[in-house]
């Protein structure tokens, strides 16, 4: 298979991150250091090749930078300071957009106006629902007495004018459940483009059907505990993201799945199972928000060094959503009807544009790239090691 | 007859020789042995206070011959002579046997080596005393030099030469100075203008008198030896003393290396023609248009076993010199360099490299070993006029480069006419054509043929400051014997015995320094003293055994066997 080179892929690259790859001269002392490098699979140095030539087929082919988890080892040994964990990173907001067929990665990564925009766009959109749809009881500013229940708390589903908390709770409900379903499809039909460019497109390769049964446990595998994250040396940061990673999974969960019993109008003790998991997935947040900005403020390590645009977008949403959250609960608990319902509407038009934005689109998509490229990099050692086997049988 | 009286010394070497070596019982089981006056050991025998021991032995103790075992005589045989010449003694009264590179270093059983260095040390006992006197000679030195090539390394051996005063007499085959740099617009690394720098150089030579510049012409033939050679330019006969030929090289003609298409299809260029393009400030393709894609191909005639195994050695640092040039007037034009190896080597090279890498320039690595880059014409609709095919080499990637103009990095030859010029002036050829050295490393532009130096691309391929180095190297060394007005002569020579002598000519036809000539009237062959350098191919040829070599006669070889012999077998009695 003869590839042509593509002159404009650097081009392209550019609004990405690091936008000179020629530093490299492959010498291949990132091969050598990093810790997930295997046998016969150069990595990460592979890519940078493939830029630096241009060969624009091969790599939205490749799922490498989806396998590396930037400890930046590589950037440290790098005798030609080339960068190669940024160039990594790089290539993981590229593919990003590569895989998006709807061409909005694209948008948000190469125009600021696009990204605001449409952040903006889902703000007022979950303003203006709240304000046509659910605006606040009147009495909450003249009698908030009448919001409190037993224990002191604010009432959290009654706030709304002229609905049942019953009927709040569903509204809240169907809310969420339209955005997660759309949120799944866009990033499953992402991951259908992502098999079609990975897979289908590599003429060089035939995966047998059994692989992908066989296989199969890798995803799930690497989806919940990132095992390849965990032979990196600097391990705190695999222990830093399982904790973000629990405790964004379990505030979604709770959030979506299961928001009628999390959502509720008495105030349960402090050790009651859902204020616990509650604590645990703010600790969580907070504690990774904290760490991570200070890490991208003082450049603290080399994966800190160079922060995008997306990467600070990040850190800010998440921030404010957690803010938020903390500040709801403070409110419901201290008994304030009004501040309680305004800090829940800012917080939705907050998390509802960030979910929207960054999961199928932006940095929070490689939560289903990252499983599925380890998947399909099974899949692919698995054919090239059939096809081995069967060429050694065959000299023999 | 005077009595022999031989001094020997044995030479430790530090450890070198006396771990290996009993040195101490060498000099006692030889100081036994007929004519030997005295026989001694000494630490460093090379040293100053090894020399002095020789110097107050053949005073105190009237020695006639020396032999020092030691080490090779090409390190220290001149040394020693010196040492004998102090003393009053006649330099070639001496031998050297080396016992340690051939022995000590090479052997690993003690007792064996002992052995071995007695009977060497034993052959250059018996040699020594058949040493005859013999007598330094020298010849006047002419100080007008020819230098043949008028490109930069002539031009500047010429201006060293004649800025000391000396007539030097410039030859040069076209109607112009300047050979190749004639045709460079910028040089690398530090893109100076060629044009200017040879304007100097050229405005220097004509105003200066001592230099007399023949054009169109050519040299045919050189007769003489150093210092006294003559030739034809022109029916104007010329004298001079020394002659450096500074003739250059050519680039190869891609044509006959089909994969590159060259001749076939329009926009496939030479690094030659490229430049010419340079001058003229325009990058261009058949058409006219702007090209979007430029291919530059590296190592074309270069460094594989179908044209020439060597590397050009030029043409790398030419490529990115292009890159960059091309980046700055078409800044939005692909390069893409196709090279081999990218050499970048010496003051300023590998910066350049790093300088063209830091503008985008796609650099792609094929193997001489695999499928060599081939252009092919685009099909219609495509984006550029042709495609180079490779076999990119660090990404394992069989690509096809898009590309609107195709520079190709022809590599250098030696002239056709090098074998002509080589005859003319008495020099050898190495495989390649280019001319030999007298030694690769230390001495870099003189030749087996005294006299005559070479200079610039015509010892092998070379870029400006490398050759402007020898250039002015070479007219040192001229200068120097100018300035001594005239050089000792090579005494080792062969000799005719015009009585034995048949005047067959086999001597004539072997000899490989034209040193010996037929004198038809006594029909004998006669030996120029200054042209031989005693190597001994005649002697040895000679059927009737009329030819001796000086300090290596008949007598004196078979005697130095039967010393080796005789101790040999002593030892096996033993």
């Amino acid at each position: 298979m003869r590839y042509t080179i593509n002159t404009d892929l650097k081009k392209e690259l550019k609004s990405y991150g690091i936008s000179e790859w020629n530093d490299c001269f492959h010498c291949g002392n990132c091969t050598a250091i990093c810790p997930l490098t295997e046998n016969g699979f150069l990595f990460p140095r592979k890519g940078i090749r493939q830029i630096q030539m241009g060969l624009k087929d091969k790599l939205t082919m490749n799922v490498d930078p989806w396998l590396c988890y930037y400890c930046g080892e590589c950037s440290q040994t790098c005798p030609r300071d080339a960068n190669p964990g940024e160039l990594m990173m790089t290539l993981r907001r590229y593919l990003t957009s590569v895989y998006d067929w709807t061409g909005l990665s694209k948008k948000f990564y190469t125009s600021h106006k696009w990204e605001y925009g449409f952040l903006g766009f889902f703000a007022l959109l979950v303003i203006a629902l709240f304000a046509v749809f659910l605006p606040p009881a009147k009495a909450i500013f003249t009698n908030p007495e009448l919001f409190i229940n037993d224990q002191g708390g604010v009432m959290i589903n009654s706030l709304v004018n002229g609905i049942t908390n019953i009927e709040f709770l569903h509204f809240v409900e169907i809310g969420d459940l339209t955005m997660a379903i759309l949120v799944a499809l866009l990033l499953i039909s992402n991951i259908l483009n992502m098999y079609n460019k990975v897979i289908l497109k590599d003429k060089s390769i035939r995966i047998p059907l059994y692989s992908y049964f066989v296989e199969a446990w890798h995803l799930l595998f690497n989806f919940v505990a990132q095992p390849k994250f965990s032979k990196c040396d600097k391990k705190n940061y695999w222990i830093g993201h399982l904790l973000l990673m629990t405790s964004y999974t379990i505030m979604f969960t709770v959030i979506v799945a299961l928001l009628p019993k999390f959502q509720i109008e008495e105030v349960k003790p402090w050790y009651n199972w859902q204020r616990i998991l509650g604590y645990y997935a703010t600790f969580g947040l907070l504690f990774f928000l904290v760490y991570t900005a200070i890490g991208r403020f003082k450049k603290s390590d080399v994966k800190f060094e160079y922060s995008h645009v997306s990467d600070w977008l990040f850190l800010i949403l998440l921030g404010l959503t957690t803010i938020t959250g903390i500040l709801i609960h403070i409110f419901r608990l201290t008994g304030l009807p009004v501040a309680t319902y305004f800090t829940f509407v800012i917080h939705l038009a907050i998390l509802v544009p960030m979910i929207v934005v960054e999961v199928p689109f932006s940095k929070w998509s490689h939560l289903a790239y990252r499983p599925f490229a380890a998947y399909f990099s099974r899949l692919k050692k698995a054919a090239y090691k059939r096809n081995h086997k069967i060429e050694i049988a065959q000299a023999a | 007859m005077e009595e022999i009286r031989i001094g020997v010394y044995v030479c430790w070497c530090g450890t070198n020789i006396a771990k290996m070596v009993d040195v101490e019982k060498v000099s006692e089981e030889i100081a036994s042995l007929p004519n030997v006056a005295l026989s001694k050991t000494y630490k460093y025998m090379c040293s100053d206070p090894g020399q002095d021991l020789i110097v107050k032995d053949i005073k105190e103790n009237k020695l006639n011959r020396i032999v020092v075992a030691a080490c090779s005589p090409r390190i220290h045989e001149l040394t020693f002579r010196k040492a004998l010449e102090n003393a009053g003694l006649n330099p070639y009264m001496f031998e050297m046997a080396n016992i340690r590179e051939q022995v000590s270093w090479v052997h690993l059983d003690r007792d064996a080596a002992t052995k071995k260095a007695k009977s060497l040390l034993a052959a250059a006992i018996n040699k020594v005393q058949f040493h005859e006197a013999l007598e330094k000679r020298s010849v006047e030195i002419d100080s007008k030099t020819m230098i043949i090539g008028g490109g930069v390394a002539g031009i500047s051996a010429a201006l060293e030469i004649a800025n000391s005063g000396r007539q030097v007499y410039l030859i040069e085959k076209s109607d112009k100075l300047g050979g190749h740099a004639k045709n460079i617009d910028l040089t690398f690394p530090y893109f100076q203008s060629a044009q200017q720098m040879l304007a100097m150089m050229i405005k220097s030579v004509e105003n200066n008198e001592k230099i007399e510049v023949f054009f169109n012409s050519e040299v045919d033939e050189v007769f003489g030896y150093i210092g006294n050679f003559k030739s034809t330019i022109n029916n104007r006969e010329l004298e001079f003393g020394n002659v450096i030929v500074a003739t250059g090289l050519k680039s190869i003609d891609p044509t006959n290396l089909g994969n590159y298409a060259y001749n076939r299809l329009p926009d496939v260029l030479t690094s030659v023609e490229f430049e010419k393009m340079l001058q003229k400030g325009e990058i261009l393709t058949k058409e006219g248009k702007t090209p979007k894609n430029i291919a530059v191909i590296h190592c074309v005639g270069s460094r594989n076993e179908i044209t020439h195994e060597y590397c050009s050695r030029n043409c790398c640092m030419t490529a990115l010199k292009f890159s960059n040039q091309i980046k700055s007037t078409l800044p939005d034009t692909n390069v893409f360099e196709l090279y081999s190896d990218m050499r970048a080597f010496g003051k300023g090279c590998e910066e350049l490299y790093t300088k063209t890498s830091r503008q985008g320039v796609v650099f792609l690595m094929f193997d001489q070993k695999d499928e060599m880059p081939t252009v092919v014409k685009a099909s219609k609709g495509s984006d550029c006029s042709m495609y180079v095919i490779m076999e990119e080499r660090l990404s394992g990637e069989s690509v096809e480069v898009p590309a609107d103009l195709v520079v190709l990095m022809v590599g250098v030859e030696a002239q056709e006419d090098a074998k002509k010029i080589a005859h003319a002036v008495g020099i050898s050829m190495c495989g390649n054509d280019f001319y030999i050295e007298k030694h690769p490393k230390l001495d870099p532009v003189a030749t087996t043929t005294d006299g005559v130096y070479i200079v610039g691309g015509c010892q092998g391929p070379k870029d400006i400051p490398d050759s402007v180095s020898q250039a002015k190297a070479a007219a040192a060394r001229v200068l120097a014997t100018i300035n001594q007005g005239k050089v000792f002569v090579e005494v080792t020579t062969a000799v005719v015995n015009e009585d034995q002598c048949c005047g067959c000519q086999t001597c004539v036809n072997v000899c490989p320094y034209t040193a010996i000539s037929y004198n038809e009237e006594k029909n004998v062959s006669y030996v120029n003293e200054i042209l031989c350098k005693g190597c001994g191919t005649c002697g040895s040829a000679c059927p009737s055994g009329a030819i001796a070599s000086k300090h290596f006669t008949d007598k004196q070889i078979m005697s130095q066997i039967e010393g080796l012999m005789e101790m040999y077998i002593a030892e096996e009695a033993l």
